[in-house]
């Protein structure tokens, strides 16, 4: 109860909050778009680097490895489930199904973040290579999603004028978020912390204030995406955004213990699991499943399921970690 | 002044990079890509500031051609359509120098 008074009211969450708020109120407020992806970028670079420098204090153990491969088996199984709940209980076609389904394998790194914050806030410790599963588990529920989306479809007769080979690996593989990610976790791991404390300052002390910042913005983002593209989601949708973060945290809470993980880093691994993306999968989805609405898997995981975790998600996932280490 | 056609391709984001190379592949001598700010569209608004990954983003394309390199455009113009969110018109332009186009 009392990590999930201590999140909510953390400024993190308030801040997001009132993003949100202002939003749906209609509020012309708004962070320049610029600004927004500079901070994006940032936030990634000093996780990553963070994830990195902690790293490099410990030895590639199997349990790491374990939670690494565990990351990848997650991403990979959790759009198959998904996409299995969202034909059964909505009215999406194929498409569409596969395409939301990529989004829910696939992780939020502010989710993330936040999280990360929460727990460290709650006492728990965390493993930098937990950075490393967030990388990992971008881009195997693309490409589970790809697979779903074209069993049982016809072939595309001739290819969508202007694709280019390889424009759509370069896209999953090498976007904006795994490059400044897996760089900088890179750039930690080499430096160690004596090579890295010059930039401290601007990493780790402005980090919190930052966070800030990027939350508003993000609640602004959640709030217009919501008010914009909710018309286009079924009840039974938007209970699927609420009922699947809880489904996959279930089944990353049983992975977790089953390797023994610590709670701090369980809690990590459940929120990522528990994530949807909406910055690294939509844009790959615009390119793999141009017929997919973008109205519906991004109101979904920008609108309903990001809201739903950092609010009460992430208490609700430290606690899952707390029970299955017996800390409860 | 001699006559061409304008070719305005309204297109989103993610899929701009495969309308250039249509336009190229085309024989077009040139085109500008212009970023859309906002709009409405298949019931539904849309605004650049809706999300972080600017998979949303519209962008404008424009291109000034002859009339048969811009007809020559038009089917994988409208197979791109066919697949990715966007409009496009055509219209009749003057131009100063037409050995540019």
């Amino acid at each position: 109860m009392d990590v999930a008074i201590s999140t909510l009211l953390s400024p993190i969450i308030l801040f997001f909050a009132l993003g949100m708020a202002a939003a749906l109120l209609r509020s012309q407020m708004s962070v320049p778009e610029a600004v927004a992806k500079g901070m994006a970028i940032y936030l990634m670079m000093a996780i990553g680097l963070k994830g990195g420098v902690e790293m490099s204090k410990n030895p590639l153990t199997t349990e790491v490895i374990l939670v690494l491969v565990a990351g990848i088996v997650l991403s990979f199984l959790i759009p198959a489930i998904a996409f299995m709940l969202l034909r059964l209980t909505t009215r999406l076609n194929r498409i569409d199904a596969a395409a939301t389904a990529a989004h829910y394998g696939s992780i939020s790194i502010v989710t993330f973040v936040a999280a990360t914050e929460a727990v460290r806030l709650s006492g728990l410790d965390s493993g930098g290579h937990l950075v490393a599963v967030a990388a990992l588990m971008e881009t195997p529920a693309i490409i589970t999603a790809l697979v779903l989306a074209a069993r049982g479809q016809a072939r595309r007769e001739t290819p969508i004028a202007g694709s280019e080979q390889g424009e759509l690996v370069r896209e999953v593989f090498l976007n904006a978020s795994i490059v400044v990610l897996v760089g900088a976790l890179i750039i930690g791991w080499v430096a160690g912390e004596e090579g890295t404390a010059t930039v401290e300052p601007f990493f780790v002390d402005l980090f919190q204030g930052v966070l800030c910042l990027f939350l508003l913005d993000m609640g602004l983002s959640a709030g217009r995406g919501l008010r914009q593209g909710w018309r286009q989601l079924s009840v039974m949708t938007v209970g699927f955004g609420l009922y699947m973060p809880l489904i996959s945290a279930a089944i990353a809470a049983a992975i977790a213990a089953l390797i023994g993980m610590p709670a701090g880093d369980a809690a990590l691994l459940i929120t990522l699991t528990a994530s949807a993306s909406y910055i690294a999968v939509p844009a790959a989805m615009r390119l793999a499943l141009p017929e997919a609405k973008p109205s519906i898997y991004l109101t979904l995981s920008l609108g309903v399921t990001f809201p739903f975790n950092v609010t009460i998600g992430i208490p609700i996932y430290i606690y899952l970690a707390l029970l299955i280490t017996g800390q409860a | 002044m001699t006559k061409h056609l304008r070719i305005e391709l309204i297109i989103e984001r993610m899929a701009h990079k495969r309308a250039c190379r249509v336009l190229e592949a085309a024989g077009m001598t040139g085109y500008t890509v212009l970023p859309a700010m906002a709009g409405y569209g298949n019931s539904k608004r849309w605004s650049r500031d809706t999300d972080l990954s600017a998979s949303g983003d519209m962008v404008v394309i424009i291109s000034v051609g002859d009339e048969e390199k811009v007809r020559a455009t038009m089917t994988e113009i409208s197979n791109l359509l066919g697949a990715h969110i966007g409009i496009v018109t055509v219209t009749e332009v003057e131009v100063l120098r037409p050995g540019r186009f």
